[in-house]
């Protein structure tokens, strides 16, 4: 099953997103610091969901610096934030996707769900 | 002087010349005296010389006199020689008192220092201050611009005030919007994300409760639910007014049929409250291009406003038609209505109509707004017909 990275510095947040995350079956690790995502290791998630803002980092710069990484440019990304410009944002940094707090769970799950299959459609 | 002309051809010639002349002078004299005459110019070996004629002074002292601004001038000594009546009003003293006064004992008392130093340096520099003058009802906030005046030989100052009570209102409403916005800011942020972590608890424990067969607790918790997604477009409600007022609405347009996503909100809400009876008439097919998303946004308004201000059990009709190369789009019910006086408002931001009943109705008067703001970028209209106690038809109309 496919294992998920996510980022978010609300800890209440992670809880949720872990456990519907896993009652789809999916692995999931998550963290609160931002730069553990750049210290990414094999096996590589196939997928990261992270914050905006996550305590002082940027969600963006994280992103970038991802991107440039040669062992994590692969992996898609999906950008979370309560912030009114995310479509935007999203579209400006050409994330895999986006969603938006406060989220409905099966919105949320087949979003996932979307991004994965593209992803295995790109890389398989 | 000129040549002396030797033929007769010529003779004829300047006499002709002489008669047009003359005639025109003549023509000069009789416009000045008819008034229509308001300034000479005279052609000199130099610069041309402009002469004013008694009428053109006139309208310059009526445009002075009628001006809003106030206008002073003052001798050496600071005593009053002319002023206006604006400044007559500006200060609530008659014009007859204030001829002839010291400058320095009609100006209110808390200013009588500044004034003073400022007087004595525009005798060598132009300079301007802000103070209050006394007003008749209210202080009014002014601005003093001196300047020295050199009028045949002799020195003044002059002395224009102008009244500021227009700009200081306007931007004191601009401050308060401005607070207002940034309020919206950061509140609609810091509101989400609670609401983010109690809809996921919510949503997690509905998928536990269904699981264990709880269908209760389910049930109970698909209500919370419902009552989370309403704070969350209250939130977003606010949002969209700070993203209007900073141009930041974003409009996906495409082609879209107005009736079908008519009858889709129809749908939803029925589906959400049955107290009121919709009655759907459409006719035609209403194609358009534009923001769908918002479109619906607007219909889901105006039908929610019906619902929330109409006795349950009672009727709503929402009607769409095309006319004249516009689609309509009307919702029309039959609860309490609004208050003639009050319906030019109630598009405004932030405002609610008032009222013994209409107080006990909770929202933020942002509904309105929203939507016919997302309208007017559509290039059409929305507008309201009511009878207070009868009920109201909301309708906007969109061209294709």
């Amino acid at each position: 099953m496919s294992k998920i990275f996510i980022v978010d510095d609300d800890p209440d947040i992670l809880d949720i997103l872990k456990m519907m995350l896993q009652i789809q079956g999916y692995q999931v690790q998550a963290t609160t610091n931002a730069t553990d995502v750049l210290a990414i290791t094999d096996p590589k998630p196939d997928l990261v969901i992270l914050d905006l803002w996550v305590s002082g980092n940027d969600g963006r710069d994280i992103f970038t610096q991802l991107r440039r990484l040669e062992h994590t440019k692969q992996i898609p990304v999906v950008f979370m934030s309560a912030n009114s410009r995310l479509k935007e944002i999203a579209a400006e940094y050409a994330v895999d996707d986006f969603i938006e707090k406060p989220f409905d769970m099966a919105y949320m799950l087949d979003k996932i769900n979307e991004v994965l299959t593209r992803s295995r459609k790109k890389n398989p | 002087m000129q040549a002396v002309p030797e033929k007769y051809e010529d003779i004829l010639a300047s006499n002709q010349d002489l008669r047009t002349r003359l005639e025109e002078a003549e023509g000069i004299i009789e416009a000045i005296r008819n008034g229509e005459v308001d300034a000479i110019i005279v052609k000199t070996n130099n610069e041309p010389e402009l002469y004013t004629l008694k009428s053109a002074d006139r309208t310059y002292r009526i445009f002075i006199e009628k001006m809003n601004d106030g206008a002073v001038s003052l001798n050496r000594e600071g005593i009053i020689i002319y002023c206006n009546s604006s400044f007559s009003r500006m200060l609530n003293v008659p014009i007859s008192d204030l001829l002839g006064m010291h400058f320095l004992n009609v100006i209110p008392a808390a200013h009588i220092d500044l004034i003073s130093s400022l007087l004595d340096r525009s005798w060598d520099n132009d300079s301007k201050a802000e103070m209050a003058f006394p007003g008749k009802d209210k202080p009014v906030p002014v601005l003093l611009s001196i300047s020295r005046l050199e009028i045949d030989g002799g020195q003044s100052l002059s002395i224009i005030i102008t009244d500021l009570s227009f700009q200081k209102e306007a931007q004191q409403q601009r401050k308060s919007l401005d607070q207002k916005d940034e309020f919206i800011a950061i509140a609609s942020h810091e509101l989400k994300t609670p609401v983010t972590s109690i809809k996921g608890y919510v949503q997690l424990l509905r998928y536990h409760f269904n699981e264990e067969g709880n269908t209760r607790a389910e049930e109970m918790l698909g209500k919370a639910d419902v009552q989370i997604n309403k704070l969350s477009s209250l939130i977003s409600e606010l949002l969209d007014v700070k993203k209007i007022e900073t141009g930041q609405l974003q409009y996906n347009l495409e082609r879209f049929n107005l009736c079908t996503l008519v009858k889709e909100m129809v749908t939803e809400l029925e589906n959400f409250s049955n107290s009121h009876i919709i009655n759907l008439k459409t006719h035609g097919d209403c194609m358009l291009y534009g923001d769908s998303n918002k479109i619906s946004q607007v219909i889901s308004n105006l039908i929610e406003n019906a619902i929330k201000y109409s006795p349950p059990r009672s009727e709503i009709i929402v009607e769409v038609s095309e006319a004249g190369g516009k689609a309509r789009c009307s919702v029309q019910d039959f609860g309490m209505g609004i208050p003639k006086d009050q319906q030019s408002r109630i598009f405004e931001r932030f405002y609610r109509v008032t009222g013994p009943i209409e107080n006990t109705f909770p929202g933020l008067g942002l509904g309105l707004y929203i939507s016919a703001e997302i309208i007017k970028k559509h290039h059409g209209k929305l507008s309201v017909e009511s009878e207070y106690g009868k009920g109201s038809t909301f309708t906007f109309e969109l061209p294709f």
